[in-house]
C-alpha cells in the first residue's frame, strides 16, 4: 500500500437554500494513497463532484478536516487555498475551462508561470507535455475555440500536469466529448498515472471508471463500497465484469 | 407588449446595482443638460425680458450739477443723435456700508423714487413695504450678497468733504429694487431709491452741492453715436486734459452706455453658462459611451437567455425592443429624477450669479426645455440600444445557447507568455489591454474628457483662490498696491522721491489713463514713460511701446479698427494728431476693450498740457495698503495729495464676486469629474467582472489568488487611465487658455493667460490616476466572491 496522501476526517459539507439546510457530505472518512488512480463514482446529486472540490480546496467543507500531507487544509483561508492548489493540484474538467482569449500554449503556461519557476524551462516542459498528448506544434498557438474537444481537453490535462502537481483532480473529463476523443483523453490520464501521477477522477461512465484502480461508490452522502481493480491494462474482461458487479452491487 | 415590459423589468431586477448606476449617470447628464439649458436659454432671455420691462436709455452721461452747463443743455435738447432723452437729478456719495460683515466702499447714487421716468425705469424685486421716515429701496444685490433684510438698518458712513468729519446716514430697508443701470457695483454705481421728503432729508445732511449729479439718458440714433455726443460734451466743458482717474466729484463725468452693463452684468454670468453647457455636453456624451458599453455588455451576458428566448419563440424584434424598453425605463427613470433635481438646484446657481450680476433671476418649470432634454436623452437611449442590438437579428438560437456572440471573437494571441518579459498578472493584464481595445478607448476617451474638464476646474481654481494675479489683470489693469493721486498743477518731483524713499515702498512710477482719439473714434490710453516696468504685462502679441509714436491697441480695438501689428493709426487729442505704429496687441475691458497704450512723451506732444498724476505705488509684499495710505495721507496736505486709493482692497473687492462665480464653478466641475471618474469606473469594472466571470473562476481554481486577480484587472483598466489622464491633463493646460479666450472674448480678452502651475496639473493627473487605480482595486475586491467552486457548478 502506498503513502497517503490525502485523508480526511468527519468532512462534511451542507448547503443551504433559505431555512432548508441540505447535508451532501456525511462525516465522511477516506484516505487516498499516491500514484493510485482513484475513481469516485455514485448516482447523480450523490455528491461526487462535492467530495472532489472538498478534497482539492476548491470548496469549503462545512466541518471535518483534511489533511493533504501533513497540512490541514480544511482551514485555509481562500488565498491560502489558492497557493495550495497552484503548488499541489491539476485540475481537468468536464467542460475544460481553457481560457477564450489565450492560445493553447498560454493557456498552459499562465499556469505554469504562477509557480515562477525558470521561464525557458516551463516553456520547455509545456511543450514536451502537449507533444505526448499528442498535440501538434500547429494547434499549439491557436485558440481553443479553434479546436475540438478531443484537442482542449487533452490541453487540459497539460495545463494540469504542467506544475507536476501532487494529485490531478479531474471532473467528468470525458462527459462532453465523443467516444473517440473520451477514449484518447482518458489513454492519456492513464499514460500520466503510470508514469506515478496520483489521479482522482469523478466519472459516472463505466469505460473511464475502469480505468482507475481503486473505485470509491458515495451513496446519500457517504461511502457506500469500494473496489479494488488494480493497475489498467487494455482488453482485461475480467476487470470490467468486476467493476460491473460492484456497481450492480452498489445499486447503480 | 406585457411580454416586454416582463423580460425588461427581469433584466433590471436581475442587475440591481449596475442599473441603479446607470440610473445614476442619467440623473447627472439630465441633470446637467436641463440645467444648462435652462440657464443658457432662459438667463439671457431674462434680461432682455427685464430690458423690455424697464427700457433702459441706451446711454446715461452723468455730470455734477455745476457742469451742467446751459451750454452742455443746449447741446444735448438739440442733438440730432438724441431723439429721445429724460434728465434726472440724483446725489451721488462715496460711501462705506458693512456687507458680508466688512466694511466696503460703495458708490450711492440715490433717487427720488417719486419722480415719473418713462425710460430707463426701475421697480420692485420681491416683497416691499410702505414707506416711512428715512426709508430705502436698495438693489437686490444687498439681500442676496450684503444679507440685508426688510426693516433692517443700513447705515452709510462717509466723510465731510468740508469738515473731513465722518457722517453717518441711516436707513430702514423697505424693499428691493431692480434697475438696469444702476443695480451692480460693477457697473459703477448703485441706485437707492427715497421718497421725496427723505431724498430732501439727505440733500440737507450731505449738505454739499458737488455731490448732485445731473443724469441724462438718451436714447440714440446709432448706439455708436455715444461717443459722439461724449466727445461733445468734453470739448464744451474741455475736460479732455483731465486724467480718466478723477479725484475730485467736481469733475466727474462718466458715460454707461446701456451695451457696457449688458456686459457687465451678462457676461460673467454668459460665460459660466457657456462653460456649464460645454461641461454637462461632455458629461452627458461620457455618460452615453457608458450606456453604449453597458448595452453591449448586457447583450453579451445574456446571451444564452437571448437564445433560450429564440429556442421558445420570441422574435427577434421582440428581443431587440425588450433590450431597448430595459435601457429606456432607466433613462426614463433617471433623467426624469435629474431634471427634477435641476431645479431646486438652479436658485444656488441664480444666486452665484446675482453676487456679481445683481439680477434676481427666477426659474419656474420649463415644460419645453425640459421636455427637450428629456426626449433628446431618450431618443439617443433608443438610438444606442437599437444599434447595439440590431445585430442580435443574425444571431441564431443555436449560437446564442452556446454563448456566442456576435461580438467577441479572439484573433490574435498579443504578448506571447512565452516571450513576454515581466511579471506573470502585469503581462496577463497588458494582454487583456490589447484584447480589449474598443473598451479601453473607450475608458481612455472617457478620461480625456473628465480630466480635461478637471484641470479646467484646477486651473480655474487655482487662478481665483491660490495666485489671483492672472484674474485680476483680466480688466487690463497694472496691478500695485495703491495709487497717490497728486495736483497736476503742483510740482511732484519731491512728493515722488519721498513716496519713493517711504518704508515698505518697492517701486513707484506714474500710469495714466487719458481719452485720445484713434482713427477718429473715442478710445482711452495708458501713458506711462516706460513699458518695460509695468508689471502687469498684458500684450498677447507684439510689444509695449518703446520708441517714438508706437501705440499698442486693445485687441478689441484692433479687431473694430481692422488693423494689426505694424499697420498705422492716426491719433488724436484736440487738434493735434499724429501717425502711430502699431507695435502690440493687448488684453483688457477697460472701456469696453478700447484702449491703447502709448509714451508719455508721444502724449505730451499730442497734449503739451499734460502733466501726469497717478502714481502707482508697489508695495513690499504683506505690507497693508490701508495702513500704508494712512501714512500717506499723513505725509502730504490735500493740495498735493488730491487722494489716495487702496488698490489691493479695491481689487479684492472687486473680483470677490467672479473670484467666487468661477471657484465655485471649479470647484463643481472637479466634484462633478470626480464623480463621474467613479461612476464610470465603478460601471465598466463591475461589468467587465461580472462578463469576465468566467475567466476569473478559471483563474482562481488554477491557483490565482484574489490580490493577483484584482491587480490584473486594475493595471488592466489603468493603462487606458493613465494614457487619457495625461493626454486629458495636457489637453487641460494647453487649452485652458484657449477655451477662457474663446468665452472671455467679449470681455477684452482676446488670449487669456490663466496661470498653468505645471505641479497642480500633475499632481491632479496622478491624483486622478492613483484614484482610479485605488477604485480599480476597491472596486474588483468584489472578486473574492466569484468562487472557483461557483464557476464549475453554475
Amino acid at each position: 500500500m502506498n503513502n497517503v496522501i490525502l485523508k480526511t476526517n468527519q468532512l462534511c459539507k451542507s448547503f443551504k437554500s433559505g431555512t432548508q439546510e441540505q447535508r451532501v457530505l456525511k462525516n465522511l472518512d477516506i484516505d487516498i494513497y499516491e500514484q493510485d488512480f482513484t475513481v469516485i463514482m455514485g448516482s447523480s446529486g450523490a455528491g461526487k463532484s462535492t467530495l472532489l472540490y472538498a478534497l482539492s480546496g476548491m470548496d469549503r467543507a462545512t466541518s471535518g478536516t483534511i489533511r493533504f500531507f501533513d497540512a490541514e487544509i480544511a482551514s485555509l483561508n481562500s488565498d491560502k487555498l489558492a497557493v495550495f492548489r497552484r503548488q499541489n493540484c491539476g485540475f481537468v474538467f468536464q467542460q475544460m475551462f481553457l481560457l477564450d482569449n489565450m492560445s493553447i500554449l498560454d493557456n498552459i503556461l499562465a499556469s505554469g508561470l504562477l509557480i515562477g519557476k525558470d521561464r525557458k524551462a516551463i516553456v520547455a516542459y509545456a511543450k514536451e507535455l502537449l507533444t505526448k498528448v499528442g498535440l501538434t506544434e500547429t494547434i499549439w498557438r491557436k485558440f481553443p475555440t479553434q479546436l475540438s474537444g478531443g484537442e482542449n481537453q487533452r490541453a487540459a490535462i497539460v495545463r494540469a500536469l504542467i506544475n507536476q502537481p501532487k494529485v490531478v483532480f479531474a471532473d467528468e473529463p470525458t462527459g462532453s466529448l465523443n467516444s473517440a476523443a473520451g477514449k484518447a483523453v482518458l489513454d492519456v490520464l492513464t499514460d500520466v498515472n503510470n508514469s506515478g501521477q496520483s489521479i482522482i477522477m469523478v466519472t459516472h461512465d463505466l469505460h473511464s471508471a475502469r480505468r482507475g484502480n481503486r473505485i470509491l461508490y458515495i451513496k446519500d452522502g457517504v461511502i457506500g463500497g469500494e473496489c479494488s481493480l488494480g493497475k489498467y491494462v487494455s482488453g482485461d474482461r475480467q476487470r470490467h465484469q468486476k467493476l460491473q458487479d460492484f456497481l450492480l452491487e452498489m445499486g447503480w | 407588449m406585457y411580454k416586454l415590459w416582463m423580460l425588461a423589468s427581469a433584466n433590471i431586477r436581475k442587475t440591481k446595482s449596475v442599473s441603479a448606476t446607470l440610473v445614476g449617470m442619467f440623473i447627472i447628464a439630465a441633470f446637467l443638460l436641463n440645467a444648462g439649458l435652462l440657464v443658457v436659454i432662459n438667463y439671457g432671455g431674462f434680461f432682455n425680458t427685464l430690458k423690455e420691462e424697464l427700457l433702459p436709455a441706451d446711454v446715461y452721461y452723468m455730470l455734477p450739477d455745476a457742469l451742467y452747463t446751459d451750454e452742455v443743455k443746449a447741446y444735448l435738447d438739440g442733438n440730432e443723435h438724441i431723439p429721445e432723452m429724460q434728465e434726472n437729478d440724483m446725489l451721488l456719495l462715496d460711501s462705506k456700508i458693512i456687507s458680508k460683515g466688512k466694511e466696503q466702499s460703495f458708490n450711492i447714487l440715490f433717487n427720488n423714487m417719486d419722480e415719473q421716468r418713462e425710460i430707463s425705469k426701475w421697480k420692485f424685486v420681491g416683497e416691499h413695504l410702505p414707506a416711512e421716515e428715512m426709508s430705502v429701496y436698495v438693489p437686490d444685490i444687498f439681500k442676496a450678497v450684503s444679507g440685508y433684510q426688510l426693516n433692517d438698518k443700513i447705515q452709510l458712513k462717509f466723510a465731510d468733504k468740508k469738515t473731513a468729519a465722518e457722517k453717518t446716514l441711516s436707513f430702514t430697508v423697505k424693499g428691493y429694487t431692480e434697475d438696469i443701470f444702476f443695480s451692480s457695483s460693477d457697473t459703477g454705481f448703485m441706485g437707492f431709491y427715497l421718497t421725496s421728503d427723505t431724498y430732501k432729508k439727505v440733500a440737507d445732511i450731505i449738505n454739499n452741492p458737488e455731490y448732485n449729479m445731473h443724469v441724462v439718458f438718451a436714447n440714440l440714433d446709432a448706439v455708436d453715436n455715444a461717443k459722439t455726443v461724449e466727445s461733445g460734451i468734453r470739448e464744451i466743458l474741455h475736460l479732455n486734459s483731465a486724467s480718466l482717474l478723477a479725484a475730485d466729484v467736481s469733475s466727474l463725468f462718466v458715460v454707461i452706455d446701456l451695451e457696457l452693463v449688458e456686459m457687465a452684468r451678462c457676461m460673467m454670468a454668459t460665460m459660466i453658462s457657456v462653460m456649464m453647457v460645454v461641461f454637462s455636453m461632455i458629461i452627458v456624451i461620457v455618460c452615453l459611451l457608458v450606456v453604449r458599453f453597458r448595452i453591449v455588455n448586457s447583450i453579451e451576458e445574456d446571451i444564452m437567455k437571448i437564445g433560450s428566448l429564440k429556442a421558445i419563440g420570441y422574435t427577434s424584434r421582440q428581443i431587440i425592443l425588450s433590450v431597448i424598453l430595459q435601457f429606456l425605463l432607466l433613462a426614463g427613470m433617471g433623467s426624469l429624477a435629474g431634471i427634477a433635481l435641476s431645479y431646486p438646484a438652479l436658485p444656488a446657481v441664480a444666486a452665484v450669479f446675482e453676487q456679481q450680476s445683481g439680477l434676481k433671476w427666477e426659474q419656474a418649470f420649463d415644460g419645453a426645455i425640459s421636455s427637450s432634454a428629456l426626449f433628446t436623452l431618450l431618443l439617443i437611449v433608443v438610438l444606442v440600444a437599437w444599434m447595439a442590438a440590431r445585430n442580435l437579428s443574425r444571431l441564431s438560437p443555436i449560437n446564442a445557447l452556446r454563448g456566442e456572440t456576435t461580438a467577441r471573437k479572439y484573433k490574435r494571441n498579443h504578448l506571447p507568455l512565452e516571450k513576454a518579459k515581466g511579471r506573470l498578472t502585469a503581462v496577463l493584464a497588458f494582454k487583456s489591454v490589447l484584447q480589449s481595445m474598443k473598451q479601453n478607448i473607450m475608458i481612455g476617451i472617457i478620461l480625456i474628457a473628465v480630466t480635461f474638464a478637471g484641470t479646467f476646474g484646477v486651473i480655474m481654481f487655482y487662478n481665483t483662490t491660490i495666485d489671483t494675479k492672472a484674474f485680476a489683470e483680466v480688466p487690463g489693469m497694472e496691478i500695485c498696491n495703491a495709487i497717490a493721486v497728486l495736483n497736476p498743477e503742483q510740482d511732484q518731483t519731491q512728493a515722488v522721491k519721498t513716496i519713493e524713499s517711504m518704508e515698505t515702498v518697492r517701486k513707484v512710477q506714474y500710469l495714466d489713463e487719458v481719452k485720445i482719439k484713434v482713427e477718429g473714434s473715442e478710445a482711452s490710453a495708458y501713458v506711462m514713460e516706460d513699458y518695460s516696468k509695468k508689471e502687469s504685462m498684458l500684450v498677447y502679441e507684439g510689444r509695449y511701446p518703446r520708441s517714438r509714436n508706437e501705440i499698442t491697441l486693445a485687441g478689441i480695438l484692433a479687431e473694430r479698427l481692422h488693423k494689426t501689428i505694424d499697420d498705422t493709426v492716426t491719433v488724436s487729442f484736440g487738434n493735434q494728431e499724429d501717425v502711430f505704429k502699431v507695435v502690440g496687441l493687448s488684453n483688457g475691458s477697460s472701456m469696453g476693450g478700447l484702449n491703447t497704450s502709448i509714451l508719455a512723451e508721444d502724449f505730451k506732444r499730442l497734449n503739451p498740457d499734460f502733466k501726469q498724476q497717478a502714481l502707482y505705488i508697489y508695495l513690499d509684499k504683506g505690507t497693508d495698503a490701508g495702513g500704508f495710505i494712512k501714512k500717506l495721507e499723513g505725509r502730504f496736505d490735500k493740495k498735493l495729495l488730491l487722494g489716495a486709493v487702496n488698490f489691493d482692497k479695491e481689487m479684492a473687492d472687486g473680483m470677490a464676486s467672479y473670484q467666487n462665480i468661477v471657484a465655485a464653478m471649479g470647484l463643481a466641475m472637479l466634484v462633478i469629474t470626480l464623480l463621474v471618474v467613479v461612476l464610470v469606473l465603478y460601471f465598466v469594472i463591475s461589468s467587465s467582472v461580472i462578463r469576465k466571470k468566467r475567466e476569473l473562476g478559471i483563474q482562481k481554481a488554477i491557483g490565482f489568488t484574489t490580490f493577483q486577480l484584482m491587480n490584473q484587472l486594475a493595471i488592466g483598466f489603468t493603462v487606458p487611465i493613465i494614457l487619457g489622464a495625461v493626454i486629458g491633463s495636457l489637453l487641460g493646460a494647453f487649452y485652458t487658455n484657449t477655451l477662457m479666450s474663446v468665452s472671455m472674448k467679449g470681455m477684452g480678452v482676446m488670449r487669456a493667460g490663466f496661470i498653468v502651475n505645471p505641479y497642480w496639473v500633475v499632481a491632479f493627473g496622478a491624483a486622478t490616476i492613483i484614484f482610479s487605480y485605488l477604485l480599480s482595486l476597491l472596486i474588483t475586491w468584489r472578486i473574492r466572491k466569484i468562487s472557483a467552486y461557483a464557476l464549475v457548478t453554475e
